[in-house]
């Protein structure tokens, strides 16, 4: 279905410049010149409030760039070269401070300053396309539109525009120049050495991308090894909670199992208490001095604490089974639904036929499970790759080690980033885990969920 | 988008300030911890009284002085003009020029606190900070019924005292504020490149000696690690000594009673001599934000909250030692055990201002090696630490 669509697009951005040229092929002056003064063409062929509106575009336009953009624009190559200075004021005692760049708002003002050129492009285009209709109405000796009639177009045959231009414009402004900027931090030297006013940062290439991958040892090695463990992790934490839930809702739910509300109910109190403070307390609970390592030793299991959390594979451990805790109840209840909906003539005939119970399990409940929840299992699992509650409130990424820059063993990707912005002002580098982060993220839903049952055979579900 | 929205309220704020000061009122925004905050309100009324010929618009804000840095980087426009920041931040808050260089006044404020806290707040001979406190160390707090004067010299003594008698000595070893005694004490030293870069000698031979000895304190059955809290827990019941700053000196009181006592550090075994740990000095100072609008009066109110009646007064209700000389030399500052520990260990201390932010991260993961009773090679250990600290 996309294929398709891409090949219709493509003689469509054709047809958008070849309609373009035309203008300038078939337009007699007037309308060849309102590619220099918007409106012109319209004006001469009376429709006049519309080429005034224009003409007031495109001067506010110049305006903007003039008195706003410009100054910002200008210095968008080097993104600055005069940092803050100071001039000695003898009436006051001091240095007062003489203003200079900032290469953030540089850096800002100019992508926001850029983006105003898109929609001021596309309304050049528009105004070149209608100057050429309307020449030709003209020559038909048709009357053009008033603007009345143009208008009333935006509650008719237009409606669509007249309702996507408020969400599209607050997308463009609140996520798409946001995320524009991220991405471009990723190729300066924003760090703690070069923050303004004091210090201006600059451009420098891929540099961060190189120190990533090959360029800086002891960053490619702890991007690596945080890589390694965020998979490792994302996949425990989703699979174990799947299988745990639903083994668990595979329990209460078998007949002859009585109280099953109550048990329901139990096993869901667990989610009544905010997960960030089960987590802060489970995490003192596991230090040396805290309660566990305390019991085990008065009742003489252990001759010293069990270091829970200083040990890198015990902390790895731990996690896993605290976020199972966690997420265990999330599971049971999806299931539990799920489970309900499966047909019971289906197992009846199973058993009619001779089956177990794991067999049963193993060709009714399991594919007809997998097939409901692949789409929910994969947002879990880069729900998972970016969990930083359960990891930074537990371990806060620890035990630290001397193998990584800045980071410890059971630090995320995600948490990492956190450090790095938080405690090191490196946010360059920070952008750049940022965008690995989500070309990660971004490809494994994107492959696996195309990947599913659930997508390929859509019309198949009962 | 954060950076967007904080950039648009700094615009408000900024376009907010240029009609307050149309309205000839003086606007500033103070930033002190939250345990502070009673006692800034009442400085800040003082002031405004004294200054009655001025129309103030003083309000206060909650942030501490370990994150000041951290949030005024957030975006400078938007923080405080007057803050207080912990010493050790001066490097980076300078290279982000964000403060004003003191020099309204400056002879009488040098003269009034002490040296060590006017050196804490200056680089390269210049001073760009109201010193507020100089109690930003560690020392040792110890139980007077297991430990004698005598057996707190040495770190041996304490060790051989506590396993006598079954308890525990506590040091936060895998912190690098804490751990860098050892190293300090044996010789080695942390610097700055004139790139501003950190440079760190800890795995020089000095440093190596400092190292096993740090691992044979971690091997000892009455080692004892852990944050504030397993202190506070234990101090007087199974700790009978542990190393640690004023801001516990209340709690260590109660616990202790009348066997409360402190005095500086103990001295170590390192190659088999006897070496007086080291420790970090901080100090606390007051900064005046360069974007502030009215600097000359942003710089009033911060050498206001540090003079001496300010600091008589943080000392009675907070119990922070003074910088200020005349306060630190009243009757009741001098009997004030913990600060007369921390006193004679700051003889041995090093100022913290040298110290960036890239080294607690690898200093705390050799820590954690330490406690985890790693047998890996000394040197290689400390040289991929130092290989952390220096990096770039």
């Amino acid at each position: 279905m996309t294929q398709s669509k891409a090949k219709k697009r493509t003689p469509a951005v054709f047809g958008w410049f070849s309609s373009l040229a035309e203008v300038f092929r078939e337009g007699d002056m007037w309308t060849r010149l309102s590619a220099l003064i918007m409106g012109l063409g319209q004006l001469k062929r009376g429709q006049v409030i519309k080429g005034l509106l224009l003409m007031a575009f495109e001067a506010l336009f110049i305006w903007f760039q003039t008195g706003f953009g410009w100054q910002y624009l200008k210095d968008f190559g080097t993104l600055g070269t005069n940092a803050q200075a100071r001039v000695w004021d003898e009436a006051a005692q001091i240095f007062r401070r003489v203003p200079g760049d900032n290469s953030m708002l540089i850096l800002l003002f100019s992508v926001l300053t850029l983006a105003t050129f898109i929609p001021f492009i596309a309304i050049w285009v528009i105004n070149m396309k209608s100057a050429l209709y309307v020449q030709k109405q003209a020559e038909k000796g048709v009357k053009p539109n008033s603007f009345v009639e143009d208008v009333k177009t935006f509650l008719d045959e237009r409606f669509h525009i007249t309702l996507l231009t408020l969400p599209m414009l607050t997308l463009v402004l609140f996520t798409v120049l946001p995320i524009v900027f991220m991405i471009l931090i990723a190729f300066t030297n924003f760090d703690k050495n070069h923050q303004p006013p004091g210090s201006l940062f600059t451009w420098v290439g891929m540099t961060n991308v190189t120190d990533v991958f090959w360029g800086d040892q002891l960053k490619s090695q702890t991007f690596f090894g945080i890589l390694g463990w965020t998979l490792v992790w994302a996949v425990f934490a989703t699979f174990t909670n799947y299988i745990f839930g639903m083994i668990l809702a595979m329990m209460i739910n078998k007949k002859g199992i009585r109280f099953k509300k109550m048990w329901r109910t139990i096993f869901v109190v667990t989610i009544a208490v905010p997960q960030f403070v089960s987590l802060l307390l489970v995490s003192k609970m596991f230090t040396d001095t805290g309660v566990v390592n305390v019991l085990l030793q008065q009742w003489g299991l252990m001759s010293g604490p069990i270091p829970f959390l200083t040990d890198p594979t015990l902390a790895r451990i731990l996690v896993i089974v605290v976020n199972l805790w966690v997420g265990i109840p999330y599971t049971m209840l999806m299931t539990t639904g799920i489970l309900m909906n499966i047909p019971a003539d289906l197992y009846e005939s199973a058993a009619i036929d001779g089956a177990g119970p794991v067999r049963q399990f193993i060709s009714i409940t399991l594919p007809y499970m997998i097939f409901v929840t692949a789409p929910q299992m994969i947002t879990t699992f880069v729900g998972n790759i970016n969990n930083f509650n359960v990891i930074y409130l537990l371990t806060t990424g620890g035990p630290l080690t001397l193998d990584y820059y800045q980071a410890g063993k059971t630090d995320l990707l995600v948490t990492w980033l956190y450090k790095l912005t938080v405690n090191e002002q490196n946010y360059s580098l920070a952008s750049t885990i940022g965008i690995f982060i989500f070309l990660i993220v971004g490809s494994i839903s994107l492959v696996v969920y195309n990947m599913t049952g659930s997508v390929k055979k859509e019309d198949q579900f009962q | 988008m954060k950076k967007l929205l904080s950039l648009v309220l700094a615009i408000a704020l900024v376009a907010g300030m240029s009609t307050c000061a149309m309205a000839d009122a003086v606007t500033l925004k103070l930033w002190g911890a939250q345990e502070d905050q009673a006692l800034l309100g009442e400085l800040v009324e003082a002031f405004k009284a004294e200054n009655a010929d001025v129309e103030w618009d003083i309000s206060l804000g909650v942030v501490g002085e370990p994150d000041a840095k951290t949030r005024y980087l957030e975006d400078p426009a938007a923080a405080a003009d007057v803050f207080a920041f912990a010493n050790d931040q001066l490097m980076d808050l300078v290279n982000a020029d964000a403060l004003y260089e003191v020099t309204r006044n400056k002879d009488a404020i040098v003269a009034a606190n002490s040296a060590g806290s006017i050196e804490s707040a200056t680089l390269n001979d210049t001073l760009y900070g109201y010193p507020m406190t100089a109690d930003n160390g560690y020392f040792l707090y110890y139980d007077k019924s297991v430990l004698t004067e005598e057996d707190v010299k040495t770190l041996d003594g304490i060790l051989a005292k506590a396993n006598e008698a079954g308890k525990k000595v506590f040091m936060d070893v895998s912190n690098g504020w804490y751990i860098a005694s050892f190293f300090m004490g044996a010789g080695c030293e942390l610097g700055m490149d004139e790139n501003g870069n950190q440079t760190c000698d800890f795995n020089n031979a000095a440093g190596v000696a400092a190292g096993e000895a740090i691992r044979a304190f971690c091997a000892d059955p009455a080692f004892l690690t852990g944050d504030d809290s397993v202190l506070q827990g234990g101090m007087g019941e199974t700790i009978c000594a542990g190393v640690s700053g004023t801001w516990n000196a209340d709690a260590m009181m109660d616990k202790l009673g009348d066997n409360y006592a402190a005095c500086k550090l103990p001295t170590f075994t390192c190659a088999g001599e006897q070496v007086q740990m080291g420790s970090f000095i901080g100090t606390k100072v007051v900064g005046v934000n360069t974007q502030t609008e009215f600097p000359v009066e942003a710089m009033m109110l911060a050498e206001y909250i540090t003079n001496e009646a300010a600091q008589v007064k943080r000392f009675e209700q907070r119990a922070m030692g003074p910088s200020n000389v005349n306060a630190a030399a009243s009757e009741a500052v001098q009997e004030n055990l913990a600060l007369a520990a921390l006193a004679a260990q700051s003889a041995h201390g090093t100022s913290q201002k040298l110290v960036l932010g890239t080294y607690w991260t690898p200093a705390e993961a050799f820590g954690l090696e330490m406690e985890n009773k790693s047998t890996a090679d000394m040197q290689t250990l400390l040289d991929s630490m130092v290989a952390q600290i220096t990096a770039k």
